[in-house]
């Protein structure tokens, strides 16, 4: 089975699944859907670490594919959920500078822009779609793709779920451009759980009046407590 | 050893505030935990041959440097003034209602972790672990900053965080792109600073100028760096002066000191011809944006901040000329710019306390009669600013003026530029003390608010500064020239 062909074709479907899910998050109005469908992007990374652990018999990959699956498919979404609901927005239809098309147009740029330039960077030259440099170039375009979302949204939840975006790029270009100690992607999951505990919370308060705000805070405390004492 | 000393003085200190009931004494744990702090850091200054090598330090993710020491050393001593004036400012905020009792331990709570944090982020081998800690301070101090009960207090907070960990996401991008390049080039990759330092020659410098952009943009926004200085003002006014002290003068430094360990780096390679002017030119935009910003500033606590976005310019811009003559006196104002800051924050959290305004943190301050109701406060912003914008004999004087001195080597038009920029933030400051110290009410109308009471605990970390700063400036000590240029030593600078 560990045939290279076939992993090479796994590997760019879950590519395409990645694009389109940033895609989605760039331009949906709808944030229940938002969370789900970054709940499916995490999924597909985890779908990518695992084809790379299985092609390059590496446990460390095993551990992080574990570490994502837990965190940003389970655990993140459905605490943002939680409080989605809590504040009872389901639409974010405010874009600061941007419209969804031309967002979607920016963000194409933004990927020819990231290809070439790390073509002229990385030495020595990559071989032309080679899977390493693919995973690489998708990985920065992430990044910059949930940048845009962070910064073109109003409302702050979904800026969260732009920095989130962002962080699986970073995730993206760690796995295909290098192998990183995996203490290091273990404390990288724990401060950007702790961040966005932490801004969700605010969040609730931006959305709300600010009696209103408090007397819920009250309630999210005891959310603190559990999640951050282990 | 000395880190779990460290580790469990804030650990100690953490359950204290759990434990206990009132304001005072969760303000007495974080105070005796600054003092414990502070202590270690002179212990490992006198007793300890720094670099350490020992259990845990030195491991290949922590270790201590001279330029480590320093910068806790200049941290420590800020939480303590911060700590012992945090108890009647705080104690006043929530006399005033503008802070619950019930957020009181959560304060308290993450300003001793926030002071572990940092100090874990200073000692900090694997450049990794600094980022992770670096992050770490930024979630921290956001959280201080937005538990005030004030709608604005949670926008600030909110902008920060996110200006700052997007930028410091970019970063992070950085040191992948930096271990993969030790990878390639030394057969193992790493990320440990002295491995690095101890290599730097045999890393290529196409992929090298592109990491330290990358690392660049995380830590040019810690450190409030045009473009990435946006969140700053805000977050600095709107937080309580106790934090905004420690803001300035402390966490600030955290993202100067990534640059300069990874501009260490970086110098040593090819990629110098490219990283250099690009640092001197953020470093003279971040001048100017903030020099411009501050001329019609009319809220005092902003116009502190801005102050602080030019004197992280300054600093850049002599980073940038990088001479061992430029990088000891960058240290310096470090220290200045640091200790000079918190007095600063200090004295305009007193004035905020007699003249708090109720109908927005955004309206120009009401400040009158000055000199009447808080003349230490007064004295504290005059002798202060004049301080911070470089007059004789404080400290920050002398490290302005050789910053401009090796600034003149690169050009003369440089110079003449960064000098014109000071000068207008010069006179910015001027013209607000001016005009608003200048206010008085004619005698025998009402005078409308009663003096404020301002508690010795508030009143002496301001004297202790100014005087510091003011000692330091006459007579700085021959112990503290040979550790500064070890420090330059240590950073292969010379």
């Amino acid at each position: 089975m560990s045939d290279p062909a076939f992993f090479d074709g796994l590997v760019k479907i879950l590519f395409v699944c990645v694009i389109v899910t940033s895609a989605y998050i760039i331009t949906t109005r709808n944030l229940v859907s938002l969370v789900r469908v970054y709940a499916l992007q995490s999924l597909s990374l985890v779908a990518i670490a695992l084809s790379l652990a299985w092609y390059e018999n590496a446990a460390i990959l095993l551990a992080i594919a574990l570490l994502t699956l837990v965190f940003k498919v389970i655990v993140i979404p459905y605490f943002i959920a939680t409080v989605q609901e809590k504040i009872r927005i389901k639409r974010d239809i405010e874009f600061h500078f941007l419209s969804p098309a031309s967002s979607l147009l920016i963000s194409l740029a933004l990927m020819i822009v990231v290809y070439i330039t790390l073509s002229r960077v990385i030495s020595p030259a990559p071989a032309e779609g080679s899977l390493f440099f693919f995973g690489a170039v998708i990985g920065i375009s992430l990044v910059m793709m949930g940048m845009m979302v962070t910064f073109s949204r109003k409302k702050a939840i979904t800026k969260v779920l732009g920095y989130l975006s962002m962080e699986n790029g970073v995730l993206l270009f760690g796995l295909f451009a290098t192998e990183l100690p995996f203490i290091i992607e273990f404390l990288i999951v724990i401060d950007l759980v702790i961040l966005i505990l932490l801004t969700t919370i605010l969040t609730v308060g931006i959305d709300s009046t600010l009696e209103d705000y408090h007397n819920r805070l009250h309630r999210f405390y005891l959310w603190e407590d559990q999640e951050e004492s282990p | 050893m000395i880190l779990v000393a460290f580790a469990l003085t804030a650990l100690a200190a953490i359950i204290l505030v759990a434990l206990s009931r009132t304001h005072n004494q969760m303000n007495a744990a974080a105070v005796g935990q600054a003092l414990v702090f502070a202590a270690l850091a002179f212990y490992i200054l006198f007793f300890v041959r720094v670099p350490v090598d020992t259990f845990i330090v030195g491991s290949g993710y922590f270790f201590i440097d001279h330029l480590g020491l320093l910068e806790v050393l200049v941290a420590t001593f800020i939480f303590v003034l911060a700590a012992v004036y945090a108890r009647g400012y705080v104690g006043n905020l929530l006399i005033s209602h503008e802070l619950e009792a019930g957020s009181l331990k959560l304060f308290y709570a993450a300003w001793c972790l926030l002071e572990l944090v940092i100090v874990l982020a200073f000692f900090s081998d694997n450049l990794a672990l600094f980022w992770i800690f670096a992050e770490m301070t930024t979630v921290i101090s956001a959280m201080l900053v937005a538990i005030l009960s004030a709608k604005e207090n949670i926008d600030a907070a909110l902008k920060y965080i996110f200006v700052a960990s997007v930028a410091m996401i970019f970063a992070f991008v950085g040191l992948i792109f930096l271990y993969e390049i030790t990878r390639s080039a030394l057969g193992t990759g790493t990320l440990n600073w002295t491995v690095l330092m101890a290599n730097a020659s045999a890393l290529p410098s196409t992929m090298m100028a592109a990491a330290f952009l990358f690392i660049f943009i995380g830590f040019a926004a810690k450190s409030g760096i045009f473009p990435f200085h946006t969140w700053l003002p805000e977050a600095h006014a709107k937080a309580p002066s106790a934090v905004s002290a420690v803001l300035s003068g402390v966490l600030l430094n955290v993202g100067i000191y990534g640059i300069i360990r990874v501009f260490a780096i970086a110098r040593q390679t090819a990629a110098a011809a490219i990283v250099v002017p690009v640092i001197l030119a953020f470093g003279i935009f971040t001048i100017a944006i903030a020099a411009f910003s501050m001329l019609p500033e009319k809220n005092l606590k902003k116009l502190v901040a801005f102050s602080s976005i030019e004197n992280m310019g300054l600093m850049l811009t002599g980073i940038a000329v990088a001479t061992p003559l430029a990088i000891f006196w960058v240290l310096v104002q470090v220290i200045a710019h640091a200790l000079t800051k918190a007095s600063l924050f200090f004295s305009a959290g007193i004035l905020h306390r007699q003249y708090r305004n109720h109908l927005s943190a955004d309206a120009p301050d009401d400040i009158h009669d000055v000199f009447r109701f808080q003349p230490l406060a007064a004295w504290g912003i005059v002798l202060g600013g004049l301080a911070i914008i470089g007059m004789p004999p404080f400290l920050a004087f002398f490290s302005k003026f050789f910053i401009l001195l090796s600034l003149g080597s690169i050009s003369p038009w440089v110079l003449a530029l960064v000098l014109v920029l000071l000068f207008i933030a010069a006179s910015a400051f001027g013209y607000f003390v001016i005009r608003t110290f200048g206010r008085t009410t004619p005698p025998g109308e009402p005078c409308e608010p009663v003096p404020y009471h301002t508690p010795l605990s508030m009143q002496a970390p301001i004297v202790i500064l100014l005087a510091l700063v003011l000692a330091l400036g006459l007579m700085f000590p021959a112990g503290g020239y040979a550790f500064i240029t070890q420090i330059v030593t240590e950073l292969g600078f010379s």
